[in-house]
């Protein structure tokens, strides 16, 4: 029996704010809590509430996405009914284009609703990180018989002008939702998950010359021409990392005590494709404490209040705080790191500082870089000795050559000279 | 390109110098190094050497062996044309019956290599850790002509009468083999990794399937085949470790933590792959000291791990101390428990305070003395040992023991905990 419900997690997104981090892969493939990516939570969330047949729309920088995913196994994605679709943009006959806008995304592929003959369409964005069971969600939405269910929660506190606000009245029935508003005003904000009755969204989607975004060109309008749309409350956690600051706060706040949000519940686990790694090794000269450790590592340096992902070497003598360090980073004897977060094969050289001096704001990016984070783009190389300051943005491939005398002041932007960026 | 593809790895026998471990589960699916099972060192070797066609004997326990292996897929044998496959002993209209040796298990699955037409065969132990690539003794074998090739290594003389012993010529042909001689010549001794010219080895078997022997392959078919045939040394130099005894078993773990380990598990060109579990990584917590250790995905580490193997889903709580140990999956170390060279197996727990491996190794186990004298106390599966309770060493505690199981007063050196009246092979493996 075909599922009465059809999943399509939006995954083609670029986030400009996370710069370098975000502009290797789409966000919903940024390497996040020591072995996952972000669209990890979820297809778990889809395994979990028992819906199997998901499309993935992708279009920018999939590969990494594309490789992760696979043909869904770890997720139990690989059916003979349903299972996991990509669904990237293609040339067609007539007009043809790149996906415009989240909206747009789902025009283009109006043939895999209709296919689907489902009874309800579950868009999601896989670029968020929160554990939710959609059967209830299902079960609200039904009996509300509502055309959309919109998934709310509470604003973060930090830069609560980058959400949508929904004003519901007293019946949980969404009043308004407003987007990104210049003067944010109440607690509640779209989650970014959105149940529609399958023939009211496709009804939305056939008119003619409707514009490319869902939020503002179906969502808004549905509830303005009183569609029956309803909000359900997410309580638990709930993070958008689409910005450097906030992907590190979800990350180190899986380092505290009672973390926020637990990996670790054997009835809710995360899933995503395992690498064949060796067990960690922490030697003699080794300490690690307060961290979160992958396979794969290898320490005999310290290691306090970070996340190690497969692969990372820490070699003696070297100090790593406060910092995320993904896939196969070198990080060399005597090398220190604090509040860094280090992209995949990145080499640290021995003696090397990052994360160090004032902080003083990015100079070209003051919005994204002024908490005294440093990011060091995929691949690069700091030279032995060298010397990174705070909110300092080290882009992707940097060499020794690009950087002056090894250093890079706090605030600054250091580019692979030739590269185009 | 060679024309040695097929391999039949030997995983079927009784493995009882391994004490516990083994009780309740074959030796090839005894847990090793953090992650993996015994027998993923010779798949990985195999698939690493570009062997993807292998047939795995079982006999003894083998449900916990078929549940790791699965399809194969975590070694890319999960195939359309070759792949693995467990045979295990089955009823037919044939004359059939038990494995009743080593060269027994093939003889009765001798329809697999007719089949698949092979020229020669490659038998493989399971229940070794090593690393090795077989590419070149096939090329020795094939290039010398041989009937066998037997690949050797060294170990001290006096570890040698645990194994077969070699005596070779100067061209490298064997001239001797002497399975567990009680007074060793030399410590040149069989890997247990046998390459046969099929021919030669199917006659050598018609006629000790007709002999009252042992059927097995280190006591009967090689030594038969160096008194009528050529047979060939290949010595290899790597790192070799039987794992037979409980002593081999935790020195082969301890061996890992080596500064200089013998066995690089992290060398990405030879990777031993094992299926994996879907747990995160591992916690370690603001008050942990983990040093010299292997910490696996999904273990909470809030106490002093030193110079220990921890397998994944093992906690450590607030002021617990795990020496020189090896935790088997899901164990639970209460807080301020305290771990002295131990072995738990799976999901055993240690209650709130208990000290387990205390004081002098000062008596052999009584149960088995041979095997547990060291100094190492070990705990069977799933068994609950109670908050505060002291054990001393060379201590053998059944599985599935509940509190109530356990004395009141400290266990002393060499001590064997058993439920009253219950036999210590019932239970289901995993």
């Amino acid at each position: 029996m075909n599922s009465p419900i059809l999943v399509l997690v939006l995954a083609g997104g670029k986030s400009e704010r996370l710069h370098a981090l975000g502009r290797v892969r789409t966000s919903s493939a940024l390497p996040f809590g020591g072995k996952y990516r972000v669209i990890d939570f979820t297809l778990s969330n889809c395994a979990h509430s028992g819906l199997f047949r998901v499309g993935i729309l992708t279009q920018y920088a999939p590969l990494s996405l594309q490789h992760h995913i696979g043909i869904g196994k770890p997720w139990d994605l690989d059916r003979r009914d349903g299972g996991v679709r990509l669904l990237p943009p293609y040339v067609r006959q007539r007009e043809t284009n790149w996906y415009r806008g989240t909206a747009d995304a789902l025009i283009q592929n109006r043939n895999v609703i209709e296919d689907a003959q489902a009874r309800h369409i579950l868009v999601l964005s896989g670029d968020l990180i929160y554990k939710m069971d959609y059967g209830r969600l299902v079960e609200r939405h039904e009996t509300a018989g509502a055309a959309l269910t919109i998934v709310t929660t509470a604003v973060p506190e930090s830069e609560p002008e980058r959400y949508g606000y929904v004003a519901t009245d007293g019946d949980g029935r969404v009043i308004s939702l407003e987007e990104k508003p210049a003067l944010p005003s109440g607690e509640t904000i779209s989650a970014g998950i959105y149940l529609f009755r399958s023939r009211n969204l496709q009804a939305w989607l056939e008119k003619p010359g409707l514009g490319p975004d869902l939020v503002r060109d179906v969502v808004q309008p549905m509830i303005l021409n009183g569609d029956r749309v309803v909000a359900y409350e997410l309580a638990d956690y709930w993070r958008d990392v689409g910005t450097i600051d906030a992907y590190y706060e979800a990350n180190m706040e899986l380092l505290r005590p009672v973390p926020t949000l637990t990996l670790h519940d054997p009835d809710w686990l995360i899933y995503t494709p395992s690498e064949d790694r060796a067990p960690a090794v922490i030697t003699g000269e080794g300490d690690v404490s307060g961290s979160l450790v992958a396979h794969g590592t290898h320490v005999e340096g310290t290691v306090r209040r970070s996340i190690l992902f497969p692969g990372v070497h820490v070699a003696p003598g070297a100090l790593v705080e406060d910092s995320i360090v993904m896939h196969d980073a070198r990080i060399l004897s005597g090398a220190r790191l604090s509040r860094a977060i280090v992209d995949k094969g990145v080499r640290i050289g021995e003696r090397a500082v990052v994360g160090t001096g004032d902080a003083i704001p990015n100079r070209e990016f003051p919005r994204d870089l002024a908490s005294g984070l440093c990011v060091i783009g995929k691949g690069s190389e700091i030279p032995a000795g060298g010397s990174i300051g705070r909110n300092t943005l080290v882009e992707i491939g940097v060499r020794e050559v690009d950087l002056a005398a090894g250093a890079a002041p706090s605030g600054v932007v250091v580019r692979a000279k030739g590269v185009v960026r | 390109m060679s024309h040695v593809s097929y391999a039949m790895i030997l995983a079927g026998g009784l493995g009882s110098r391994l004490c516990l471990l083994s009780e309740k589960r074959a030796k090839p699916a005894v847990p090793f190094g953090g992650k993996y099972r015994i027998i993923d060192f010779t798949l990985s070797n195999c698939v690493n050497s570009g062997i993807f066609d292998i047939g795995i004997l079982t006999q003894y326990r083998p449900l916990s062996l078929r549940d790791h292996i699965g399809i194969g897929r975590a070694w890319d044998l999960d195939r359309k044309r070759g792949g693995v496959e467990l045979l295990q002993p089955f009823q037919g209209w044939a004359e059939s019956d038990w494995y009743r040796g080593t060269a027994d298990a093939i003889w009765q699955n001798w329809d697999r290599v007719v089949e698949r037409k092979a020229e020669h065969l490659l038998v493989l132990s399971g229940d070794h850790v090593y690393r090795m690539d077989y590419r070149p003794m096939i090329e020795a074998h094939l290039q010398r002509g041989a009937d066998a090739t037997v690949a050797i290594t060294e170990v001290a003389l006096d570890q040698a009468s645990q194994f077969g012993v070699v005596r070779t010529d100067a061209a490298g042909w064997i001239t001797g083999f002497l399975e567990k001689p009680k007074n060793p010549p030399a410590g040149k001794i069989s890997m247990g990794v046998y390459i046969f010219r099929t021919a030669a080895l199917r006659e050598e078997m018609e006629l000790d399937a007709m002999r009252a022997t042992s059927h097995d392959f280190g006591k009967n078919i090689v030594p038969s085949l160096v008194q009528r045939g050529r047979v060939l040394a290949f010595p290899a130099y790597g790192y070799w470790q039987d794992i037979g005894t409980l002593d081999s078993y935790y020195r082969a773990n301890l061996d890992l933590l080596s500064p200089e380990p013998p066995f690089p598990l992290q060398d990405l060109r030879w990777p031993i792959f094992t299926p994996s579990t879907e747990y995160p990584p591992a916690r370690l917590g603001t008050r942990a000291h983990v040093r010299s250790s292997i910490v696996t995905h999904g273990t909470i580490v809030n106490g002093t791990v030193e110079r220990s193997v921890l397998f994944p889903g093992v906690v450590v709580e607030e002021g617990a101390v795990v020496r020189d140990s090896i935790v088997m999956g899901e164990s639970w170390i209460g807080p301020r428990a305290e771990l002295d060279r131990c072995i738990l197996d799976k999901r055993v727990h240690v209650g709130r305070g208990a000290r387990i491996g205390v004081g002098e190794a000062l008596r052999p186990n009584r149960g088995c003395p041979e095997h547990l004298s060291a100094g190492i106390t070990i705990v069977g599966k799933a068994s609950r040992v109670p908050g505060g309770l002291v054990i001393g060493r060379n201590v053998r505690v059944a599985p599935d023991l509940v509190e109530e199981d356990f004395p009141r007063e400290a266990v002393e050196a060499g001590e064997v905990l058993e439920r009253e009246g219950e036999s210590a092979h019932a239970g289901s493996a995993s």
